[in-house]
Parts: C-alpha cells; sequence; structure tokens
C-alpha cells in the first residue's frame, strides 16, 4: 500500500470512528432534556439570590454523586411528591411558571459521597397544575400527617399567591451532625 | 446601588454560610431542623403569615406570662426534642434574633422552666396571644 492510501484510510477509520461515537452520543442523551437542564440552570442561578428562602437552597455539600432525576438521589430520602428537576426545574429551583412556597418543612438525609448527614429543606412549588413525572415516596425520619411539620405527606404551598402544588425541591441547610434527637 | 431585597438575601446568606459547619449539640442546627421551614433560617418570619422573632420575642419574655407563652406556643412545645435542647434552641434564638430588645434584667431559660411551661397545654395560641400581645 502507498503512503498516500494510508493515509486516505487512516482519515476513513478516524471519520468512521467520529461518526459512530457522534451517533451514539446522540442516542444517550437527549436534546430536549440537555436544553432543559441548561435553561433551568441558567433560569435557577438567576431566581435563586432574590428569594426569600435563597439561603436554604445556596449551601452545597462539599461533594455528591447521583441522578436528580430520580427518586434514589440522597437529597429526596423524604421527599413525597414529584420532582421538579423532572419538570422543567432543578433539583434547586423550580420549574418556569411556578412560585417557591418559603415555608416548608427540613427532613435530614445522609450524603454517601462524603458520609455526613444534611439538613435538608424541601420546598414546594407552586400555581401550576401537579407536575406528574417522577413521584417519589420518601420517608426516612418523617413523621405522618398529625405531625404536621415533619410530615411529607402535606402540601406545603404556603405563603404563595396560589396553593396548587406542582412540584418539590431540595436544598441543603447545613450539615447536620445532630439530628434532633 | 444594591437593591434592599438583594442585599437582604445577601446578608442572610452570609449570616448562614458563617454559621453553616454546626457541631454537635448545636441548638443552630435544632433550630434549623425543627423551626427553620416556617419562621426561615434567619428568624424572619413571612409577612402576615409567620410572625417574626427578630426583636418583639425579646419584649414577650419581658413577662412571666410570655416567657411562659413562648415555650407553650405549639411549635414549640411539640417540637420532637428533650427539654435541654428545646431550653438551649429557645436561649439561643434569643441571643441571635432578638438580644437587643432583651430586659436587662433577663434570666435565660432553665430546664426545669422549660419542661414545666410546655407540659402546659396552649388550647387557643391566637387568642392568649391577642390578649397578652396584641401589637405582635
Amino acid at each position: 500500500m502507498k503512503p498516500n492510501d494510508l493515509i486516505e484510510h487512516g482519515y476513513i477509520w478516524l471519520d468512521d470512528q467520529a461518526r459512530h461515537s457522534a451517533r451514539l452520543l446522540a442516542r444517550l442523551i437527549s436534546r430536549r432534556s440537555f436544553l432543559g437542564r441548561l435553561g433551568a440552570m441558567f433560569a435557577g442561578a438567576a431566581v435563586l439570590p432574590l428569594l426569600p428562602v435563597a439561603r436554604a437552597l445556596a449551601q452545597e455539600p462539599p461533594q455528591e454523586v447521583g441522578d436528580t432525576q430520580t427518586c434514589e438521589y440522597w437529597r429526596y430520602c423524604a421527599l413525597g411528591g414529584t420532582l421538579c428537576a423532572c419538570c422543567g426545574g432543578s433539583v434547586t429551583s423550580c420549574p418556569p411558571g411556578s412560585e417557591l412556597s418559603p415555608i416548608t418543612w427540613v427532613g435530614t438525609c445522609h450524603n454517601p459521597a462524603d458520609d455526613r448527614d444534611y439538613l435538608i429543606s424541601y420546598n414546594d412549588c407552586c400555581g401550576k397544575v401537579t407536575c406528574r413525572r417522577c413521584s417519589c415516596h420518601g420517608s426516612e425520619r418523617e413523621k405522618p400527617v398529625y405531625f404536621p411539620s415533619k410530615s411529607s405527606n402535606i402540601l406545603w404551598c404556603f405563603g404563595t399567591e396560589a396553593r396548587t402544588y406542582h412540584c418539590t425541591v431540595a436544598g441543603i441547610l447545613g450539615e447536620a451532625t445532630d439530628l434532633g434527637k | 446601588m444594591i437593591l434592599p431585597a438583594a442585599r437582604s438575601a445577601l446578608v442572610a446568606a452570609l449570616l448562614l454560610g458563617a454559621a453553616a459547619p454546626a457541631s454537635r449539640a448545636d441548638p443552630q442546627v435544632d433550630y434549623l431542623l425543627h423551626c427553620s421551614g416556617c419562621h426561615m433560617p434567619d428568624g424572619s418570619g413571612l409577612d402576615q403569615v409567620v410572625p417574626t422573632l427578630h426583636e418583639v420575642i425579646g419584649r414577650i419574655v419581658a413577662e412571666p406570662e410570655g416567657r411562659a407563652y413562648i415555650v407553650r406556643v405549639p411549635g414549640v412545645s411539640q417540637a420532637p426534642i428533650s427539654d435541654e435542647k428545646l431550653t438551649d434552641v429557645i436561649n439561643w434564638m434569643l441571643a441571635e434574633f432578638s438580644s437587643e430588645t432583651l430586659p436587662d434584667d433577663f434570666e435565660p431559660f432553665t430546664v426545669s422552666e422549660v419542661g414545666r411551661s410546655r407540659s402546659q397545654l396552649l388550647a387557643d395560641p391566637l387568642k392568649l396571644r391577642a390578649e397578652l400581645f396584641p401589637d405582635y
């Protein structure tokens, strides 16, 4: 084989590999979900500092793992409701058109990434029809509804313009070395 | 010029950030866990919905009825923590949010006082509050 043919074959091989990788990536990642997450990230970053509970959602742990669009994500250990991360929002921001309820309840979850417990604020997003995606039933250390301040089954749309429940976010208030025994 | 709302959020974020690494038996952790859901992490409450913890409770505890009321109000008396921890939270809360309005002769709450007061059922807190502290 001549040197020029060898180079030509090399280019063809490289093209094939690149085409294969691009198709594989396109199959695994939906463009709509990527754009949705990107948009939510920018919208959340712009709005959060102005919200009354911005401080509740601004605290981040040193490290964490997991998919925020599944009920198994560690912060959702006591989340009863639907995930805003599946509904056009994120783990800490409401979907566009819904309003973050400033009043909520606070639970604790264990972060497997750093083996520590954190205080989690489960704020509801309100004012839109209930999102039906990603319904979760986390109940770690939550209490029945007769103990409303510790119940994930309460609809926490208080202090908002509209009381309709849309979905729930899970912000970190801080580290919990004392679980309130 | 920074907007008032943005300034408040910034101050609150700084306050929480400064105190974030909570240690064991830290009353702030119990405050965040059991009180902040309604009263907000910075104690500011929510206008027309949740009473603020700033300034006014310092004046309320100036009277014996006020000291008892602060403990008997359902959110406090029914918090799922021991008398010891509840006492620490109340004293921390008063120092953190209302230190400037505490009476000069203020005595911190004791465990026995908190235990005694929280055992007295307060069936109608709004009525008692209106009678004792109409401006709150």
